[in-house]
Parts: C-alpha cells; sequence; structure tokens
C-alpha cells in the first residue's frame, strides 16, 4: 500500500511538470499569446486585453499555470476562438477516438507478437526465428508515415477493403463499421510495436528458457506448450510490459500522424490543427490529456509487476 | 500411493552400454562423457563421485535424456528396465520424465518456478500424468509435503519459493521429483547449495524415500563425504570415464584406483591427528577436447609410466562387486615400490600414508 501511494504521487508529480513545461513552451512562443487566444478575427484591442485579464496571461508563468490548473479541475478550459466551440467540448469529442486507437493498437500488437514471439524463442536460430528477425528490424526501420500511405493506397485505393478517409463513428453505434473505419490507422501504429514487442520478448524468453526451473519442467514431463505458455511466459514479461508503457506516448504521437492521413477525426487531428492555429488552450489541453493517459497507463503497468511477480509484491508488503 | 501396481523389485532396472555424450563447440568437440558403463539393480542406491568437470552431472542428464538438442552427440545405449531409451523419441521420453525417473536438481533457488506457488508445481506434474484432478492432485501434493517433514504443509502450498528457507524449497523439490513414483530418482548434487545443519537431513530423507518406495537413486557429488554413509554403491567419475566402481565398503576399505586414493588423501579423517597435512592432486584435470591418449589420470598419477600414457586402461572386474581402470592399482609391485619412495622423500608419513 506504501508503494502505491509512493508511485502514484510520483506520477502526480510528472503530470505537473510536464504541462506546466508545455504550458511555459506553448506560449513563450508566441508573440501574444492573448492576441493569438482573441482569434483572427474579431480582436480588437479591448477584447485582447479582457482575454488578457480573464485567463491572466499578464501574471507570471507559475501564477497563470495555477490558474489553468484551477479551471482543469473544474474541466472549464475555455473556448477555441478558431474551432467556435469550448475547448472540452472539442476534446470530449475528439479525444475517446484516440484512446481507442492507441489501445487497439497495443491489443492487436500484443496478440500478434506473444504466439510469434515465443514460436521464435522455442525454435531458436530455425528459419522462422531468421524471418521474424530479419522481418521485425525491417518494420522497426520502417517511418509510420511509410506504412501509412502504403496501406492507404493498397488497402483503401486499390482493393477498396477499408475506406480511405475514415469516418468516426462510435462502437456502441455500430461496432462493424467502427472497426472498418479505424483498421488502417491502428495497422499503422500496430506494425511498428508488433516488431519491437516481438523482438524484446523473443530475447527475454530465450534467456528465460535458459534457466534451471526450465530444465526442471522438461524433468517433469510437461509438454512443451505448456513449459512454454505456462513457466517461461510469465518470467519473460518485464521487459515487454514496460515497453508498453514506454511505447504509450509515442502510440499517441503516431496517432497523430495516422489520423492525419487517414482523415479521421481524433486528438492528433485536433492537435495538429490547433497547432498551426496558434490555438493556445485546445493545445495546452491535448498535451495535458495525453500526459493523463501517458502517466495512468505507467502507474497500472506498475501495479501490474506485482501481479505478475509475487516476490515484487511481498517485497512491498514488506517495505 | 502411486506407484504402478506389477512394479518388479528386484534385477536390474539400468544399464548404460558404452554411454558417450559429446558436444561440438568452436573450439573442438568436447568428450564430456566418454564411454561409460554400469548396471544399476531396482531399490538400489549409486554415488556417481567427481571433481567438477569430470562429467558426472552431464552423466546423469544423458541417461536421463536431458540435455540440449543443439550440437549433442550421444552413442552407446542405455537399457532401462530392458529397453533402450534412444528409442523412445523426445514424446516418449515425456512420459518418461516425472513418472519413471525424475531429477532433484542442485540448486532449488533457480531450480523452482519463481512465480508459480508451491502447491501448484507439486500438482503439475499429478495432473498432468495421472489425470488427478484440482482437489485430487492438491490433496496429494500436501500428503508428498508431510511425506518430505515440510512443518506446516497446509501453509506451504500457498507459498511461493521465496517465502521458503534453502532446506524447505529442497524438501518441495523433493516433494516435486517424488509426485508421480519415480522408479528411478537422479539427485544432482541436492545438498551443495545448503547449510551443513540441513545437508545430513536431506540427504536421510531421500535414502528414507528411496527405501520407502523401492526407488532406485543416482546421487551425483563431488563430495565423498556425501555417498559414504548413503549410497550402496560408489563410481568414480574422471574426464568422463569410470575410473573405478565398487559397493560402498568395498570402496573405502579397498580402494584400487589411484585418482580414488588421492581423492580420499584429500579429505581430512577423524582418526588422524589434527592439522595434519592433506595430500592434493597436483596438476588440473584434462582438457576434455583432446584427452591423453593413455589412462586418463596418467598426467597427474604418481605411478604413472609409459604404458600407462599410451594405452587405455579397461574398467575390468577384479571381484563381483568391484572393477577399476588402472594398469598399475593400488597395491600392485609399482604402486609398492613408489610408495616407498614416497615416504623415504617424506611426503608420505610411514603409517601407510596420510590417508
Amino acid at each position: 500500500m506504501r508503494y502505491f501511494a509512493q508511485r502514484f504521487l510520483q506520477l502526480v508529480v510528472v503530470f505537473l511538470i510536464v504541462t506546466f513545461v508545455t504550458m511555459v513552451a506553448i506560449q513563450a512562443a508566441s508573440k501574444d499569446p492573448a492576441r493569438d487566444l482573441a482569434g483572427p478575427l474579431n480582436s480588437t484591442e479591448a477584447r485582447v486585453e479582457e482575454i488578457r485579464k480573464h485567463y491572466h496571461l499578464d501574471r507570471a508563468y507559475p501564477i497563470r499555470y495555477a490558474y489553468w490548473l484551477k479551471n482543469l479541475v473544474t474541466v472549464d478550459l475555455g473556448n477555441s476562438p478558431t474551432l467556435g466551440a469550448s475547448v472540452r467540448t472539442l476534446v470530449g469529442q475528439r479525444a475517446p477516438i484516440t484512446l481507442l486507437l492507441g489501445l487497439y493498437s497495443i491489443v492487436l500488437a500484443l496478440a500478434i507478437s506473444l504466439p510469434v514471439a515465443v514460436y521464435a524463442a522455442y525454435r531458436r536460430d530455425g528459419p522462422f526465428d531468421r524471418f521474424i528477425s530479419g522481418a521485425t528490424f525491417a518494420a522497426v526501420s520502417l517511418p509510420n508515415i511509410i506504412l501509412a500511405v502504403l496501406l492507404g493506397y493498397f488497402f483503401a485505393t486499390r482493393w477498396r477493403i477499408f475506406p480511405y478517409a475514415a469516418s468516426k463513428i462510435w462502437p456502441w453505434d455500430n461496432p462493424g463499421e467502427h472497426f472498418k473505419n479505424v483498421a488502417l490507422p491502428t495497422v499503422t501504429l500496430a506494425v511498428g510495436l508488433v516488431a519491437i514487442f516481438v523482438r524484446l520478448l523473443r530475447s527475454d524468453l530465450v534467456n528465460t528458457l535458459q534457466s534451471d526451473f526450465i530444465v526442471m519442467a522438461r524433468a517433469k514431463g510437461l509438454s512443451p506448450a505448456r513449459i512454454l505458455w505456462r513457466h517461461a511466459l510469465r518470467s519473460s514479461l518485464f521487459s515487454l510490459m514496460t515497453s508498453v508503457a514506454l511505447q504509450f506516448g509515442g502510440i499517441l504521437g503516431g496517432a497523430v500522424v495516422a489520423e492525419q492521413i487517414f482523415a479521421l477525426p481524433g486528438m492528433g487531428l485536433l492537435l495538429f490543427q490547433a497547432v498551426q492555429q496558434k490555438d493556445l488552450l485546445v493545445v495546452q489541453a491535448c498535451a495535458a490529456l495525453f500526459a493523463l493517459a501517458v502517466v495512468i497507463i505507467n502507474f497500472a503497468v506498475d501495479m501490474l509487476y506485482a501481479v505478475v511477480d509475487p516476490r515484487i509484491r511481498h517485497a512491498r508488503a514488506l517495505g | 500411493m502411486t506407484a504402478p501396481i506389477n512394479r518388479p523389485q528386484e534385477g536390474t532396472l539400468l544399464e548404460l552400454r558404452n554411454l558417450r555424450t559429446h558436444f561440438s563447440t568452436a573450439r573442438g568437440v568436447v568428450r564430456a562423457v566418454d564411454g561409460v558403463s554400469f548396471t544399476l539393480d531396482r531399490g538400489k542406491s549409486l554415488g556417481i563421485v567427481g571433481e567438477s568437470g569430470s562429467g558426472k552431472t552431464i552423466l546423469a542428464r544423458s541417461i536421463m535424456g536431458l540435455l540440449p538438442k543443439r550440437g549433442t552427440i550421444r552413442h552407446g545405449e542405455v537399457l532401462y528396465a530392458g529397453q533402450d531409451l534412444a528409442s523412445l523419441g523426445l514424446k516418449g521420453m515425456r512420459k518418461f520424465w516425472g513418472q519413471e525417473m525424475s531429477m532433484i536438481f542442485q540448486d532449488p533457488m533457480t531450480s523452482l518456478n519463481p512465480l508459480m506457488r508451491i502447491g501448484h508445481q507439486i500438482s503439475e506434474p499429478l495432473r498432468v500424468h495421472l489425470d488427478m484432478d484440482k482437489v485430487n492432485a492438491r490433496a496429494t501434493a500436501l500428503k508428498l509435503l508431510q511425506d518430505v517433514g515440510i512443518p506446516e504443509p497446509e501453509k506451504r502450498l500457498d507459498q511461493y519459493p521465496h517465502e521458503l528457507s534453502g532446506g524447505m524449497r529442497q524438501r518441495a523439490m523433493i516433494a516435486i521429483a517424488l509426485a508421480c513414483g519415480p522408479t528411478l530418482l537422479f539427485a544432482d548434487e541436492p545438498t551443495t547449495a545448503l547449510d551443513v545443519t540441513v545437508q545430513a537431513q536431506i540427504l536421510d530423507l531421500i535414502q528414507d524415500q528411496r527405501r520407502d518406495r523401492n526407488m532406485s537413486v543416482i546421487l551425483v557429488t563431488h563430495d565423498l563425504g556425501v555417498v559414504a554413509g548413503h549410497t550402496d554403491e560408489i563410481a568414480v567419475m574422471y574426464a568422463g570415464t569410470l575410473a573405478e566402481k565398487a559397493s560402498t565398503t568395498e570402496l573405502f576399505a579397498n580402494r584400487k584406483h589411484p585418482y580414488t586414493e588421492a581423492l580420499l588423501r584429500s579429505i581430512p579423517r577423524l582418526d588422524q591427528p589434527s592439522h595434519t597435512r592433506l595430500l592434493a592432486i597436483g596438476g588440473r584435470p584434462p582438457d576434455l577436447i583432446t584427452p591423453p591418449t593413455g589412462c586418463r589420470f596418467a598426467p597427474r598419477c604418481p605411478y604413472a609410466e609409459d604404458k600407462c600414457r599410451a594405452e587405455i586402461p579397461e574398467l575390468e572386474a577384479a571381484s563381483a562387486d568391484h572393477s577399476f581402470a588402472c594398469w598399475h592399482p593400488v597395491g600392485s609391485p609399482r604402486w609398492q615400490s613408489k610408495q616407498d619412495e614416497l615416504v623415504s622423500t617424506g611426503v608420505l608419513s610411514a603409517s601407510g600414508g596420510i590417508a
């Protein structure tokens, strides 16, 4: 329990630092944040001054940040002058699709990489293992923007299996259409992940398979499948779990690219537009949400370590 | 409890015929086990003794067929109850492992799965081999933990290896090895990783279980003291071959091979005055990629002559329960004359040597 609280506190601090730094970076990059926030059209001097007062843009950064935090807690993050809607509405509409996209790509990547890595490690240095080693290397080196274009060309333009311009359809409204629309962006994000996950898990498994308790498991007369899935896999999950947590930030970054190419109206697209139009409040809100998602995933993985390994659980219970 | 009903109680259980296990490595072929033959009767225990690198662990694993496949070349025959184990294939061996033969490993800390409850690890072979349901397997696991003398067995079922002491872990490993009632139990240095005070308990436990279950036991160790009180027979291994094999009492009373003699001289004895110097064996065991052409012990043997360095002595039976591989065994004329020389130069004491 103490460990739990400790980790939680750490992540709160991380969240605060990330959002503060983003705010300073975004606002410092603008010549006059108040003028940007007033929007390009109705920017009378009076309006600009009014906005400056309202968002406390005449105060020092820490104070501005304190007000921003207060607004964050009350989920009243102001309005977007360019998109003509409140930041809360915009993010609320866009965030779920991006988070789903991230989740799908991780689930898909894990579903593919687990059996592939297990078989490659089991038949180490065999033809399959060699092929996978080459294929994953190629996949890691392939920028996801190229991959997205290729996928789009073949699966959308040429074979017309999936729509090129994805529309936002919620899974609870029409699951079939929903998955059809997110398929290409999901695959775009998953390919790189599969490559990383397979390489990590395979090398950990190869190590685990050389441990004494695997020889012991063989001496008990267990089948290779049982040894691999019940004994070896669990001990080999730690780097993979860490990687999932670390990659999550990157996935959200990749989502910006994927949503851009497939015109999927998610957070990535919103963030992209907001940056272009100096919509500072939207950028800040997006960054805050990304940071929050990454922090939560990391916390979840930390807790998962303890579930997988009783030694961590017990060490924590004692500490 | 779970032993097959029609198991014969006597006769030969295991016969090795010229077993060779070689590994191909980047440096060349390592002849880890190089022509070992012996037989083991049902219900008997055999100690395989040798220094590290002598091939004793590889020998045990070769018999069981538990070697990594890559680079391993195995020749010769292992007959188990008259059946050649090589003909079984991997699938057939899997049925043997755990049920017919099982193994206790050296380090229970690394040989038990750290992420699995003790009870689960014991009941796993029961469920796989004997098709027990969960409840039955758990009850049997509890019974096994009681058999191996673990305190509070009920509680241990749900604990993980790191929550147990070293001795308890080794007892748990013995429980796993005994689970399906094997006919042949291998114990590979079962006490090396344990405190001295626990070692004797574990060895006694293995012997008690052997008697209760009429198992055969092969005890692999570098420590002659370990096998002395705990096995019927002893095979002394040197550089991949057997140097000498005899019943335990015969070997200690009437050792023939100079290597055995040297081993016995290197351990302290209670009937010698304290601070008596122990005799180390000079030199090192030979390189198993290019072993000596003749007797493998010749380069370190005080009695060796040209014949020893040129011709390999075969393991020959001197009596019903004693065989050795040496041209000039303990008690032979050459041994005697060399012995006198050593005494006169003060290396050995006149009272029959340091041993």
